[in-house]
């Protein structure tokens, strides 16, 4: 894989802007997405679904095996997505619109640390619209901000690593709440998915990878 | 239907026996346009205030730096969409550069490379993908070489087939029903790594 490197310098933090957990450029070890990288056998082809940007790092992991990846790209829709939160059909018919059309359905969702910026009503529109478009067992990759308690202003740009590893290249910004969503709250939030599995990461994110 | 001027094979850039047939190419940063050798005929040119509403086929290079609307078709030439070009087009060419807006599936024979100027709205499905970061890009990247293979088929015929058997994803192949490996025990909640 090509270009995969980490930054090798960051912009010191503005005073008053405590780094955020996921932005401090340093490779993260992320066993489940390790994991589910893991599952994707050479031997099947795998669609996967991205939330996040195009990233070529993504790219270039998912191209090893034989894979269509979708890139959905949600990170700029957060917000209206937010905003629509007091009527359901308009929230419902914004997700489908930003969705692919139902086709071929998906094996394998990178959600990456985009469902922090969902409030519980968009983050059920979403997930729900990914599920329609899901293949029974369809696993769910995604970093949820729990022991930490604030995140930064926009969505991290994670790309994996040769390694598997996860960095965040995006760059510094102010910080804001984090939802905290519980294991509980994502239940609720996503009835249709199960947690396989979770894992506290030393950052005070917390792994998940959910299963459909 | 606008039909462009045919060319001597010899302007071919890249021989069909360096072509990629395996897996798919991933570049991180798209591959230069080739170079046209000395007294070769420079790519013909849309430019910026032509607007074109229809099919568009030819056998010579093409930059668009214009509009256009409908099916780009250079099956065995270089197509580039430049900074100021508008494409709402499928396009099939041999090799497809964006630095401009397409909004359209992308089919390259050989290659596609996504510039980190382009604005891309649509499918790709080539053996060599190539995306420049900071590159927008919206749908789906086949990398699954049969899916390539089957959905780029071989010369006109397979142009011809996959534009009129194209399904509403890049993929032409349909998925075989794949399921994950056997999951391991639910919601193990581990030490922090």
């Amino acid at each position: 894989m090509e270009g995969a490197s980490p930054r090798a310098t960051r912009t010191a933090e503005p005073a008053g802007r405590r780094a955020a957990p996921s932005a401090a450029g340093q490779p993260l070890n992320a066993p489940l997405f390790s994991t589910l990288i893991e599952r994707l056998d050479e031997s099947r082809r795998w669609v996967v679904f991205d939330l996040g940007r195009a990233r070529t790092e993504t790219i270039a992991l998912l191209g090893r095996v034989r894979c269509r990846l979708q890139v959905v790209d949600l990170v700029d829709d957060a917000e209206r997505l937010n905003a629509l939160a007091a009527d359901p059909r308009e929230l419902q018919a914004a997700v489908e619109a930003l969705l692919p059309r139902r086709g071929e359905p998906a094996d394998a969702v990178l959600c990456w640390d985009l469902l922090n910026y969902l409030q519980r009503p968009a983050l059920t529109a979403v997930m729900e619209a990914i599920a329609a478009r899901g293949r029974p067992g369809m696993l769910a990759h995604a970093l949820i901000y729990y022991a930490a308690p604030r995140m930064p202003m926009r969505p991290a740009l994670f790309v994996p690593l040769p390694d598997r590893r996860l960095v965040d290249l995006a760059p510094p910004v102010a910080e804001r709440a984090a939802p905290r969503y519980s294991p509980e709250d994502l239940g609720r939030c996503m009835p249709r998915y199960r947690v396989e599995r979770a894992r506290l990461l030393r950052n005070g994110m917390q792994e998940y990878l959910l299963q459909l | 239907m606008f039909d462009l001027g045919k060319k001597s094979g010899s302007d071919k850039v890249q021989d069909d026996s360096t072509r990629q047939q395996d897996r798919p190419e991933i570049r991180n940063e798209a591959a230069p346009t080739p170079r046209r050798p000395a007294g070769a005929r420079e790519a013909a040119v849309i430019g910026p205030s032509i607007h074109i509403d229809g099919d568009l086929r030819g056998e010579e290079d093409l930059l668009i730096e214009g509009e256009v609307n409908g099916t780009v078709e250079l099956k065995h030439n270089i197509l580039t969409i430049g900074p100021q070009g508008k494409v709402r087009a499928d396009v099939y060419a041999r090799a497809v550069y964006v630095e401009g807006y397409v909004e359209g599936d992308l089919y390259g024979a050989e290659r596609v490379g996504i510039r980190k100027s382009a604005q891309v709205r649509g499918n790709i499905t080539s053996p060599s993908v190539s995306l420049e970061d900071g590159a927008k890009f919206k749908g789906s990247i086949e990398m699954d070489p049969k899916a390539v293979e089957s959905a780029l088929g071989s010369g006109r015929g397979g142009l011809e087939s996959q534009k009129s058997a194209q399904p509403q994803q890049a993929a032409a192949k349909p998925a075989t029903n794949v399921s994950p490996k056997p999951v391991e025990p639910a919601a193990k909640s581990g030490a922090a790594s």
